[in-house]
């Protein structure tokens, strides 16, 4: 083992170096402004925690399949003390340092730092920096910390704090309506699938905590690992309990929630809102990570049963289809990079689902950096022209020489061609799902629409292409004159270029691709270039080059290819403009359905409860009202009281008094 | 002609309270008010003479004692209510209890 490995038990520096920064940034706030706002202080420790992240996922990755575990124990009921848990229950926070939180460390560390370092440029003009960069620095500490939980109630913890973070980004501009409301709407869908989230962490309590495999899982806080062993790694793919599917579908919930799986997808197109930075963040790093990740967690440490990986890959084979036909005809930039994201996370979650948590991971790492290439190529872009709508750009190439490579860089490897990042990743996703689906027919379908949005990926993405850079001059006029930004924001871009194209490398790492093809639970490792394989990768680039081609001919070299109006594709083109209704549908549920509800508690509250407060002041004040009258302040009535009064105790004392008494049984 | 007996005497007092009670109750004069108290006073002074004229010998001095006592005592309260009556009579022009209906300056 090599020396790094001393570094292992101290991960938990990792996610403290960017809580300083929101500490001291949020606290000093304005007073810095000579460090842009606190932005400098932001990069400082976004990339010191890079170069720990990455040095200790180096460890990691040279001594693979080690677990390392380092915690404290916050709260503990010892054995006996507790009749709901009579072998103990423990509260732990730690740090856990394994093949897949390795893997998930370079991507959050890395992007998050050169996003930080782009954000100097791209916010310079902006108000609220020091919130801005406090945020993001929140934002980072908690996807660190999820990675490295070691606990499904950490994990849950740095998930809702992911989630509060995101709120705050996408709201960014929280003065504009259409951002305010793009926040909130990510924060209620992802919230549908938190809540599921936790009602599946609920279940596996029931499930494991006491009895069971598991049994005792409470006494030790719920950890993931078992010593050295995954929990209940080698029973994944065997239970077979309802209680159990039920759970994993409750995580599934969750991680579509997060990840933007249909149907929970709507929000993540909408959180364009937020400024670019944050789009590039949420989109490779952060937020939308998690949900795969969390995915990859359960498949490897607790297990999914046969009918979870089913419904995994169903939603996962079908987003990665729905999603791309609807990036095909949306002329934001921004909004055209969401839905890519939304595909290309139904490949992750399609590859998790085909047990196969190690391929989905490789293809968040490589999908990260030229997606968050992508969205920072868009973000110059829209800082030099000031709009996102591409059919008022074009000829963009010809003066701004470094952002169109980026993206041309971008688009390649995220359509898969050969030899650039995606080709890798996007492969072996589709080899190992093949693969599965050789042992289990029903996953076919869903591999087909895999590799059918392998085709739509590549045209959508050269779309957006020539329609940005290709042509002359841009269709409109009025824009203006567009240029490069400062160096904060290329030099990103030129290391995410070079990290586009050769972080798929690291399948090359003997020790790393040893790991990639180990289905979760263990089991055989087949060989990561076979026949068959090579068939999926002939079909996966021939696909990716009929669909560049397509795009070329159609919009290459400033054409603009115009859909005629009577051509029975314009209802198609309008469905997935309107994105399949499902944001509708959203509405009409949300809107009336909660109008109907929000109409009945109206009703019992104005009616039932004010009623009831009402009715009791009318009584008192009738009464009282009534009341009132005797005290008219003229004597003879008092004095009539009184005598009515004493007539009244000699009545009671004379003939009553005695039939009580003698009732009583007294004198 | 029969013996005056307690009884009767009794009987004369629980008129006497009754008329007074008529009158405190229906009367609005004040002037009136303060007789009618008065009779239903002398009710109970009577009640005190006529125990202490029929009853057992150690009352009997105390009984009459008592309501030369009460006499003053009801002196002394009628000067008082006609001092009331006086002041309100200067104050609201009328001595009509009804109108006195605010127990106040």
């Amino acid at each position: 083992m090599s020396g790094l490995d001393a570094l292992l038990p101290y991960a938990f520096v990792v996610p403290l170096l960017p809580a300083i920064a929101f500490v001291v940034i949020g606290l000093a706030g304005t007073r810095l402004k000579a460090l842009e706002w606190g932005g400098w202080i932001a990069v400082a420790c976004a990339g010191a925690a890079m170069v720990l992240g990455v040095l200790i996922a180096v460890a990691e990755m040279l001594g693979p399949g080690q677990y390392v575990d380092r915690s404290f124990v916050w709260f503990q009921l010892p054995a006996g003390s507790s009749s709901i848990f009579p072998q103990g229950f423990a509260l732990v926070m730690g740090t856990l340092v394994d093949p897949l939180s390795a893997l998930m460390l370079i991507v959050v560390t890395v992007v998050g730092f050169l996003v930080l370092l782009y954000s100097i440029g791209y916010m310079h003009h902006d108000r609220g920096l020091p919130r801005y960069y406090a945020e993001l620095s929140l934002f980072l500490t908690s996807m660190i910390g999820l990675v490295l939980a070691d606990n499904l109630l950490e994990f849950f913890l740095f998930w809702e704090l992911v989630g509060v973070c995101s709120y705050f980004l996408i709201g960014f501009y929280y003065e504009r309506p259409a951002a305010a409301s793009a926040a909130k709407e990510a924060f209620l869908v992802t919230r549908i699938g938190d809540v599921l989230f936790l009602l599946g962490i609920f279940l596996y309590f029931a499930a494991y905590a006491l009895v069971g495999p598991g049994g005792g899982w409470a006494a030790s806080g719920f950890k993931f690992t078992n010593g050295d062993q995954p929990f209940l790694g080698a029973l994944v793919g065997q239970a077979q309990s309802p209680m159990l599917t039920i759970a994993g579908l409750m995580m599934l919930a969750g991680a579509a929630g997060k990840s933007a799986q249909f149907p929970l997808d709507v929000w993540l197109p909408d959180a364009m809102e937020g400024p670019t930075t944050v789009s590039a963040l949420i989109h490779a790093a952060t937020m939308v990570a998690a949900g795969v990740y969390l995915l990859a967690v359960v498949a490897v440490f607790i297990g999914f049963t046969p009918d979870d990986q089913l419904a995994i890959v169903a939603i996962g084979g079908f987003t990665t289809f729905y999603a791309a036909t609807m990036a095909v005809v949306h002329t934001d930039i921004k909004r055209v990079i969401a839905y890519s994201t939304v595909s290309q996370l139904g490949y992750m979650v399609l590859a998790v689902g085909a047990g196969f948590a190690m391929v989905g991971l490789y293809h968040l790492f490589t999908h990260a950096f030229f997606k968050a290439l992508l969205f920072l190529a868009a973000g110059s872009v829209i800082h030099a022209v000031g709009t996102q709508e591409m059919f008022r750009m074009g000829g963009l190439g010809r003066t701004m020489r470094v952002t169109s490579v980026a993206f041309l860089i971008g688009g390649i490897a995220l359509s898969g061609i050969l030899p650039i990042g995606g080709f890798w990743s996007k492969d072996d996703v589709l080899a190992v799902v093949v693969n599965a689906a050789g042992s289990h027919p029903l996953y076919w379908p869903f591999a087909i629409l895999a590799f059918g949005a392998v085709f739509l990926t590549a045209y959508y993405i050269f779309r957006a292409w020539f329609l940005t850079f290709s042509g002359d001059r841009p269709r409109d006029a009025t824009l203006p004159a567009a240029h490069e930004g400062p160096w904060v924001m290329q030099v990103p871009l030129v290391v995410l270029s070079g990290l586009a194209i050769g972080g798929a490398l690291l399948v090359f790492v003997p020790s790393f691709a040893s790991l990639l093809h180990v289905p979760a639970g263990g089991g055989g490792v087949p060989p990561v270039f076979s026949t068959a394989d090579a068939l999926v990768s002939a079909v996966s680039v021939g696909l990716g080059v009929a669909g560049f081609g397509l795009a070329y001919v159609l919009w290459g070299n400033g054409r603009v290819f115009a859909l005629p109006a009577s051509s029975p594709a314009q209802g198609v083109r309008t469905v997935l403009l309107r994105r399949y209704y499902v944001k509708d549908a959203f509405d009409a549920v949300g809107l009336r359905g909660m109008y109907g509800l929000s109409r009945a508690a109206d009703f019992v509250d104005r009616f039932v409860l004010d009623g009831a407060v009402r009715g009791m002041e009318r009584l008192f004040a009738a009464t009282s009202d009534r009341l009132r009258r005797l005290q008219s302040g003229v004597v003879s009535d008092y004095a009539a009281y009184v005598v009515t009064g004493l007539v009244g105790l000699l009545l009671l004392v004379l003939f009553i008094g005695p039939y009580l008494v003698g009732a009583i049984g007294g004198g | 002609m029969t013996e005056l007996a307690l009884v009767d005497v009794l009987a004369l007092s629980a008129v006497l309270l009754g008329v007074g009670l008529f009158g405190i109750l229906t009367r609005r004069n004040f002037i009136l008010l303060l007789i009618a108290i008065e009779v239903a006073m002398n009710a109970a002074i009577l009640n005190f003479v006529a125990f202490a004229a029929f009853g057992g010998t150690p009352a009997a001095v105390s009984g009459q004692a008592i309501a030369v006592v009460l006499v003053g005592l009801a002196a002394t309260e009628v000067a008082v209510g006609l001092a009331i009556v006086l002041a309100l009579n200067r104050l609201r022009g009328s001595i009509n209890v009804a109108e006195a209906v605010q127990l106040r300056l």
